[in-house]
């Protein structure tokens, strides 16, 4: 009968070991391992799509947003622009024989925007230059809401008027100013 | 004292059989390693991806919502400015055709223009033109309408027109 060699018993030790190593290293560490990377490229890939998604959707609000600002470019830049009452007297005096701010006030906000109340007097020719401002009005730089009461007084050949009017602007500019004049 | 013909060869437990097993078995062993290595570096990549993508989201949703805000801030300035623009011209028109009533026998020398009225100073040369060029358009437009007159040297007469119409189906500038 042929007795195993010394050298079989080795290789046959050997064997066993490497097969328990391979074993508990598969099901102890690989395994687990391979699921947390099965779980985590499953994850991935869901966040990757739903980032994907959101940036798209980001994209196109920034496009609307765009598309907002260049067709109200004029309304945000009106918005944007400080009462100037000067500018305004000089902008709109051709439509008068006699244009004045007489009196304006702090700005108010009233619906989230800031609102200066402007007080003028006016002398025109006739009803039809105030028809024409009032036209004009609505393409001025500031947005001007003319405003009740509305005099006109007949002083001779020309009528004299007094209007109160509503310049609305950004609430930014409100808070700019005072604390401007809060530093002066 | 010899006792073989051949020069003994030294005898080593590491045979080439036992040598060619063991590179099998590092062969495998070094697989193994690199799976897991390959494992622990994709599934740390895959946790900074995440956190990455995590961030640059958060980043999207803040620069989103000051869009959003932006958005309504301009939608609210236009929808304020179409409002004031369409007011001032419905305006004009009002004071356009206040002055179409005034017959030409009339002559106004004051016109107050109040939010929910009118009062209009001026001259006639008798009560009933007044009453019929001019009362009767007005009163079609206010709810209540008041006259009084005074005689004017020349014989015409004086009068104040004081027309007002209901606060509640008065459209406010400001709505």
């Amino acid at each position: 009968m042929n007795s195993i060699s010394r050298q079989h018993i080795y290789l046959m030790i050997a064997s066993f070991l490497l097969l328990i190593f391979v074993l508990l290293f598969s099901f102890l560490v690989l395994i687990p391992e391979g699921k947390t990377y099965r779980i985590n490229r499953i994850e991935l890939k869901k966040i990757s799509r739903e980032f994907r998604d959101y940036s798209t959707f980001h994209s196109e609000t920034q496009d609307t947003l765009q598309d907002l600002r260049s067709k109200n470019r004029r309304v945000i830049t009106a918005f944007a622009k400080k009462f100037s009452p000067d500018r305004f007297e000089r902008e709109n005096k051709s439509y008068f024989s006699n244009l004045k701010v007489s009196s304006f006030a702090k700005p108010t906000v009233k619906k989230g925007f800031g609102v200066y109340e402007v007080n003028t007097t006016s002398e025109i020719s006739s009803p039809k230059s105030f028809y024409n401002f009032l036209e004009a009005v609505n393409k001025s730089e500031y947005i001007i809401a003319i405003n009740f009461p509305i005099d006109f007084t007949r002083d001779g050949e020309s009528i004299k008027s007094s209007f109160t009017m509503n310049v609305y602007c950004d609430k930014e500019d409100i808070n700019a100013t005072a604390s401007e004049s809060k530093k002066k | 004292m010899k006792y073989s013909y051949i020069t003994p060869r030294k005898k080593s437990v590491f045979t080439q059989e036992i040598q060619l097993l063991f590179s099998f078995f590092s062969i495998t062993i070094i697989m193994l390693l690199l799976t897991y290595g390959f494992l622990l570096y994709k599934n740390h990549s895959f946790v900074k991806d995440k956190k990455s993508l995590f961030i640059e989201k958060s980043q999207l949703e803040n620069s989103f919502l000051v869009m959003e805000k932006e958005i309504s801030y301009i939608e609210n300035q236009k929808m304020l400015s179409e409002t004031i623009y369409t007011k001032n011209i419905v305006l004009k028109d009002s004071i356009s055709n206040l002055f179409d009533l005034i017959p030409l026998r009339i002559t106004l020398s004051k016109a107050q223009l109040l939010k929910n009225g009118l009062i209009l100073y001026g001259i006639t040369p008798n009560k009933d033109i007044y009453n019929f060029m001019l009362q009767a358009p007005l009163r079609s437009i206010f709810h209540k309408t008041y006259s009084s007159f005074y005689p004017a040297k020349n014989g015409w007469y004086r009068f104040v027109s004081t027309n007002y119409i209901n606060e509640d189906e008065e459209l406010s500038i400001d709505e």
